[in-house]
């Protein structure tokens, strides 16, 4: 065991002081978060402002119809009517985005509506997701105008509004904020607490085995008493280290990014803050902790193989897929934990912080993913100890 | 003492190996020591001589446990090289000219990394660093980080690295190889100081000039047998040419491959 921790010392320093491991440890995981949602925070809510300070222009087609709105458009600020338009000069003025919006009422629009039949009115735009909230000021617009010739009508009947209403649906969602958070953004903190577990192993991984193979200190460390699964283990403690601390600081880098963000809704900040909690943050450490020795054993016995740091990082890079994939299956939606994708690594340990996130989880499927995980990752560490035996493998290209 | 007994190594060839190296190899194997027998003795330098790809560092890595013999018997300081390699590891001290050191730790922190590795107690620690220190001159950038040290002050905080633990036994694989003339005397002046201290000193090269001065026996390989092993007194009396490199060439040209 001394001989372990003095190995496990020795690499924990070189590690700190290679620049690469810091930054991707330390400095990309605390800083991503807060960067991200600063400026997607800053920059949304500048082109909400912006689409709602907006003068729109809209071409208004009445054929001498629906005077009410006309006034009502020509009153209203923000809006520029242009009305000198025809149906395809308008859809050409939208289509070179020099107008936003056209409203053609029908020739018969006012005779229709006398008639009690309904009025029939054209509405031209381009929908992009920029558009969205000017579009829905002028459907408000639009919404306005037929709810006022609705009672109108009504009133004109000597008929009680409420009567056209023969049920009446009260939705209640009993999803707590968490669980909607958890749905909204769960499945993408578990692949971002995952990426960061593999980042931070991986530089760790690919210095402590193929760089040292590449500067010609191994072979040096292996004529010194210490076994080689002695030597596995204390490089396999720094980059299991580093893998949990990455994540680790990635959650802090979130929990400061949310703090900074001024702009968020208190009911968010609260679901967003209620997951940050300790028992939730110790149950999603837990579980990363022997993904992180799974990722790590693979990463060593990936290392360890290449002759170079360029060969094992192109190695690493490519296997990347492998990581990624499942953890991004799991931002899919319909899919949850369950007594079979518990069993599927990566996979399993992204919906059961998704579940924890939401606070849905079951024990006895948290329990499965506990046991696969750790499964894998004695199995791995085993396959891991092996290459690390083999002359072929530690002296290949020697 | 080591004593090798008809120690052989042979290494099975990947499959590209196997297309780039047709010609040497056999079943898909080459047989980089094929069989030989050796004594090297405390108090004594033990040199092996031979071309590049003879089986020299195969040799010495066995030697070193870094490679496991796949045939014969081979003790290093009484302990035997499979059965027990942590015992041979602490006996021995192991060199090379392209040893390379850890470029972020200083020269006191990679030397106590060592000497934890081998288990020596503080005041042992502190008494060889002292000592080591003063004789190689490393005081002076002791706290340096070694990537920013000169190849001459590396190659002394090498030697430091390999004696910490006072080896019973020295390995040296072509020891001065790409080293200038002043750090390349630094390292035959220790081979010669590990004689006197009577360490059993096994060294590899192919520079002859290292050869006449510091030998006592010589074994030379070529192919990975040896086709000399005995006394160097006794190899300069045989010798059928003028001078020991036209001597070494008849000889290693006699080896059949």
């Amino acid at each position: 065991m001394k001989t372990i921790i003095t190995i496990f010392k020795k690499e924990l320093i070189d590690s700190i002081r290679d620049r690469r491991t810091l930054i991707a440890m330390v400095v990309i995981p605390l800083l991503l978060f807060p960067v991200i949602i600063s400026i997607s925070s800053k920059m949304m809510m500048s082109q909400i402002k912006k689409a709602q300070e907006k003068t729109i222009k809209i071409g208004l087609l009445t054929n001498g119809n629906a005077e009410a709105f006309r006034q009502t458009l020509l009153s209203k600020a923000g809006i520029q009517l242009i009305e000198n338009v025809t149906v395809d000069s308008g859809r050409t003025l939208i289509e070179k985005d020099s107008l936003d919006a056209l409203i053609v009422f029908d020739q018969d629009f006012d005779k229709q509506v006398a008639a009690l039949l309904p009025g029939k009115v054209a509405m031209y735009f381009k929908s992009t997701e920029r558009i969205e909230i000017e579009k829905k000021r002028l459907a408000d617009l639009l919404n306005g105008f037929e709810q006022n010739l609705r009672s109108l009508r009504f009133k004109k009947l000597n008929l009680d509004e409420a009567m056209v209403k023969t049920v009446e649906i009260a939705e209640h969602n009993l999803a707590s904020p968490k669980e909607k958070l958890a749905e909204a953004i769960g499945g993408f903190l578990p692949y971002l607490f995952i990426f960061f577990c593999f980042m931070g192993s991986m530089y760790p991984a690919v210095d402590l085995a193929a760089g040292e193979k590449e500067r010609g200190t191994l072979e040096t460390l292996l004529t010194s008493p210490a076994g080689r699964f002695q030597i596995l283990l204390g490089k396999f403690g720094v980059v299991v280290l580093t893998g949990i601390l990455s994540a680790a600081i990635s959650m802090l880098g979130l929990y400061v990014g949310i703090r900074q963000a001024g702009e968020v809704p208190p009911e968010l900040l609260q679901s967003i803050l209620g997951i940050l909690a300790p028992q939730s943050i110790v149950l999603v450490i837990s579980l990363l902790i022997p993904l992180t020795v799974f990722f790590a054993a693979m990463l060593l016995s990936l290392s360890i193989f290449a002759n170079s740091f360029k060969e094992a990082q192109s190695i690493i890079s490519s296997m990347m897929i492998v990581v990624i994939v499942p953890a991004f299956l799991g931002m899919m939606p319909g899919m949850s934990l369950n007594t079979t994708t518990a069993l599927i690594p990566i996979l399993n340990v992204s919906l059961a912080t998704k579940a924890i996130i939401g606070g849905t989880v079951a024990p006895t499927i948290l329990a499965e993913v506990y046991l696969s995980s750790i499964i894998l990752a004695a199995l791995s560490l085993w396959i891991c100890a092996k290459t690390f035996e083999r002359e072929s493998v530690i002296f290949r290209g020697a | 003492m080591i004593i090798a007994k008809n120690l052989g190594k042979t290494f099975k060839l990947s499959r590209r190996q196997k297309k780039e190296r047709e010609a040497e190899s056999q079943n898909g194997e080459v047989q980089a020591v094929a069989g030989i027998s050796f004594i090297c003795q405390p108090g004594r330098i033990f040199t092996l001589l031979g071309p590049n790809g003879a089986g020299k560092t195969t040799a010495l890595r066995m030697i070193a446990t870094l490679l496991k013999p796949t045939s014969g018997a081979l003790t290093v300081a009484g302990f035997d090289v499979v059965k027990q390699p942590q015992e041979v590891r602490r006996k021995i001290g192991f060199l090379t000219g392209t040893t390379k050191l850890y470029e972020r730790l200083t020269p006191n922190e990679l030397v106590k990394y060592y000497a934890d590795l081998h288990d020596i107690d503080k005041s042992l620690f502190a008494k060889r660093r002292e000592e080591l220190f003063t004789l190689l001159d490393v005081h002076a950038f002791a706290n340096r980080r070694i990537g920013k040290l000169s190849t001459g002050m590396r190659q002394k905080v090498s030697i430091a690295r390999t004696m910490i633990h006072d080896p019973e036994i020295v390995v040296f694989d072509e020891p001065t190889a790409g080293l200038d003339v002043i750090t390349s005397k630094n390292i035959i002046q220790l081979i010669r100081s590990c004689k006197e201290t009577g360490k059993t000193v096994i060294f590899s090269t192919h520079i002859m000039g290292e050869v006449s001065l510091l030998s006592d026996d010589l074994a030379i390989i070529q192919h990975g047998k040896l086709c000399y092993n005995g006394a160097y007194k006794d190899f300069q009396r045989q010798m059928q040419r003028e001078s020991l490199e036209e001597e070494f060439i008849r000889l290693v040209e006699e080896v059949p491959s």
